[in-house]
């Protein structure tokens, strides 16, 4: 016991754990708060969607960097959640259309984000690309550009939120009913959207493409199974976001080995289905 | 220069050569609808050539069969709906946020779609304080205190802190009720409010909606099935089917002639008492 205490405070002395606990901590957050919104929106799937958009924005990103060297990662980055916002926006046209539904329209941008990338990362291999990363996530290599990226966006969704918290409460409760009280709801659609898709972009050097929804929608989906308002809800979830991705990462300094994107997901899980079981017990009372 | 002054149940216009006019009061029209037609994507002709008024404290029953385009003659009065052809006029303008938050809207099964929705009782009636509410982040005093008051109107208070996933029908109508009345709404609509409800808790709440709108001049529109509830409650019937059947009095309302030609095929209606 005293080993593995020793070895965390060894790690978590070093520069990179450190800026790797506080993206994490932010990305906990943001993601945290998003998902309540997402998921009970019913688009719990839009993160998957987002994130594919996402690998084949940054594949597209990477090659033009290989192309043109003076273009770095961050520039990657940078197209990658341009396509991504492209792809939040397009994602609510469809559904809102009423020609798709939310998962069908999903399911369009998904496989389309994940083929550019398949096609452009085929194509450019010469270049070398961080692939594994890209999937998988690399916490530990979180540089403070990308901190500060994800605090500014924490910071801008929090701003936002507050200001429109009862219209998108509204609307993510009934949109036919606050559209019939006179509540423009379709601004808050792709206003719900975007901040998912900005959360996507920043989140994905924590989990990586393959498991970013996993964020936007395990906190709240716990958080639900144990509160009775909205208001408890939105404020639970980002402590079970951010006991997933603490204990998750801490799990990952333990066992080196473990990839933290896989650990910090499975944690998640492990406390979801805690939260399953005491709802079940509480109910039989 | 016209001044006009209301005595008794009459309105007596002055004109300005000292002519005076005495004439029955015309109440003041909340819906107007002037020649709507509604169609979906150019295939499906939902509503053609209504037209029909509906005033201030009137109680209106909105009836017709399955698929006659009841909920969406609603949706066109609350703006959801946009109609092909034709005016819709609401408090004498056109439809706008500003004169949609006078109407309260009750759906069919409001929370169907989300029923594991984590909100209280009271943040569901809440809801209703929204769109009047936009400008600060939080709920005012005043808020809280149209919330209460539509809690004991309905008689749900008891039910405040219970999450809404875990009420019976007819308790989750009231919450409803409750929400669009914390609007303090000059109307409300009904959209098959009582289905799956039991019939103690329908006789319950259709009383609640006759009393709100004896004592406090609600105008209430109510689209449902049952003849006899609505010949007892309502005191005006608009029955459509696509097109426009009957609107009038419901002391002039004759099921036996309408009813066949609006549900096109024979009806015999049978009276239990006074109603049909």
């Amino acid at each position: 016991m005293e080993t593995i205490l020793s070895s965390i405070i060894s790690y978590l002395s070093t520069g990179f754990i450190q800026r790797a606990f506080i993206i994490g901590i932010i990305i906990a957050v943001l993601s945290s708060i998003v998902s309540v919104y997402t998921v009970l929106k019913r688009l719990s799937l839009i993160g998957d969607g987002l994130a594919h958009t996402a690998y084949g924005g940054i594949a597209i990103g990477l090659a033009l960097g290989g192309i043109i060297p003076s273009l770095g990662d961050v520039d990657a980055y940078l197209v990658g959640g341009v396509l991504v916002i492209l792809g939040s926006v397009m994602i609510t046209k469809a559904i809102r259309s009423q020609k798709f539904s939310g998962d069908a329209a999903v399911a369009i941008f998904l496989t389309l984000g994940l083929a550019t990338g398949v096609f452009v990362t085929s194509i450019t291999l010469n270049y070398g690309f961080a692939l594994d990363a890209l999937l998988f996530g690399s916490i530990l290599l979180v540089t403070w550009n990308q901190i500060y990226a994800a605090a500014f966006v924490l910071v801008l969704t929090m701003f936002l939120i507050v200001v429109f918290y009862k219209p998108l409460l509204y609307t993510i409760f009934d949109e036919v009913q606050a559209r019939a009280s006179g509540i423009v709801t379709w601004k808050f659609d792709y206003l719900l959207a975007v901040l998912a898709g900005v959360t996507v972009i920043v989140s994905i050097p924590i989990v990586g493409v393959l498991l970013i929804s996993a964020l936007l929608v395990l906190p709240a989906l716990t958080s639900i199974q144990l509160t009775r308002s909205f208001k408890q809800t939105i404020l639970l979830s980002p402590v079970f976001g951010l006991a997933s991705v603490v204990f998750g990462m801490l799990f990952a300094i333990i066992q080196p080995h473990a990839a933290p994107g896989g650990t910090v997901v499975l944690v998640g899980l492990s406390i979801l289905l805690i939260a399953i079981v005491t709802k079940k017990i509480r109910a039989s009372f | 220069m016209l001044t006009k002054w209301k005595i008794s149940e009459r309105t007596c216009t002055v004109v300005n050569r000292g002519r005076l006019a005495i004439s029955t009061p015309t109440k003041k029209p909340i819906v107007e609808l002037d020649d709507v037609g509604v169609n979906y994507s150019g295939e499906v002709q939902a509503l053609e050539h209504i037209t029909l008024e509906i005033t201030v404290g009137d109680f209106v029953g909105l009836i017709g069969p399955n698929g006659a385009g009841k909920s969406t003659l609603i949706n066109v009065i609350l703006g959801i709906v946009k109609p092909t052809t034709g005016h819709v006029r609401l408090f004498g303008e056109a439809i706008s946020p500003k004169n949609l938050r006078k109407i309260g809207y009750v759906p069919q099964i409001p929370y169907s779609k989300n029923s594991n929705f984590p909100s209280t009782v009271y943040e569901t009636v809440m809801m209703g304080r929204i769109p009047y509410s936009l400008r600060f982040p939080w709920f005012t005093k005043d808020d809280h205190r149209k919330v209460e008051e539509a809690l004991e109107r309905l008689e749900i208070r008891d039910l405040m802190n219970r999450r809404i996933g875990e009420l019976s029908g007819g308790q989750t109508q009231r919450v409803f009720t409750a929400k669009a009345l914390a609007g303090d709404p000059e109307m409300l609509i009904f959209d098959e409010p009582t289905s799956g409800v039991d019939t103690e808790a329908k006789r319950e709440f259709y009383s609640i909606l006759e009393q709100l709108n004896r004592d406090f001049g609600i105008t209430t529109i109510l689209s449902i099935h049952d003849l006899g509830v609505v010949t007892q409650l309502a005191k005006k019937i608009i029955c459509i089917n696509r097109t426009l059947y009957f609107d009038g009095l419901t002391t002039r309302f004759d099921p036996g002639a309408i009813l066949p030609k609006a549900y096109n095929y024979p009806i015999e209606v049978i009276k239990h008492g006074d109603h049909p």
